[in-house]
């Protein structure tokens, strides 16, 4: 009973923790990695944009994609 | 010494509330948070050491397009208004400056590069975009906050180093 009641608690504990704020990870200044072109999906603009205008019609559906900018935090 | 630690980190958290209340850019009046950083031509630089000048504080990295096409702009800006008391500085928050010395040797700028790389400037003043540019006054007090940059802007920073410049 008492380990059940612990238990119980703990997962109480556990769910209250996703009530608490959200923050961004990563800071703006901290985005050295992610801002590498590495990171993005294709070097080429262009290309790219051809590209998710053919799966965008493929699929039916479009966006989630990804987010704008270069990871800098400035638009 | 305790109570120092925390009335500098009470000090920083009010510095941060009001740049973040500050939303995209606008004016302030916090004294600004002290600072010692080493330079990238050596030596250190501290903030108190630039007090009585007009000071610009830029957090730059070269991973940052927008941060690159200003950085030419900001030298321009230096070399024009240095003699009328108005200086500058380019906090680097990258943990290896290799990438700014690659970026530096191809777009030489004339003011000085601080190397913030355990990111605790950019910690205490809160930086929430990249570039971010902060003016202190000759008093030693945050009177603008500017996030991020896009072309024009600097017009912005002209005016309100020449505003300041004439207090």
């Amino acid at each position: 009973m008492k380990a059940l009641r612990a238990s119980l608690f703990l997962l109480l504990v556990l769910q209250a923790a996703a009530c608490s704020r959200i923050e961004p990870w990563v800071k703006p200044y901290e985005r050295e990695r992610l801002a590498d072109p590495i990171m993005s999906w294709d070097r080429d603009p262009i290309s790219l944009a051809y590209i998710t205008h053919v799966r965008d019609s493929r699929e039916g559906a479009r966006g989630a994609s990804g987010a704008a900018g270069g990871g800098c935090g400035c638009n | 010494m305790f109570l120092k630690a925390r009335m500098t980190g009470w000090r920083a958290a009010a510095v941060g509330a009001l740049i973040a209340s500050a939303a995209f850019a606008g004016s302030t009046r916090t004294p600004a948070p002290d600072f010692t950083l080493a330079s990238r031509s050596g030596g250190k630089v501290e903030l108190t050491q630039l007090r009585g000048q007009v000071v610009m504080i830029n957090f730059w990295a070269s991973w940052c397009g927008p941060c690159r096409q200003e950085m030419p702009l900001l030298d321009k800006m230096y070399r024009k208004y240095k003699p009328a008391g108005f200086t500058l500085v380019g906090v680097n928050v990258e943990t290896d400056p290799k990438d700014a010395d690659g970026y530096l040797k191809a777009t030489p700028v004339s003011f000085p590069i601080l190397l913030d790389t355990e990111n605790k400037v950019s910690q205490l003043y809160n930086v929430s975009a990249m570039p971010s540019t902060v003016l202190v006054d000759r008093k030693g007090v945050v009177r603008y906050v500017h996030h991020g940059y896009k072309a024009g802007d600097e017009n912005e920073y002209l005016d309100r180093i020449r505003a300041l410049i004439r207090e």
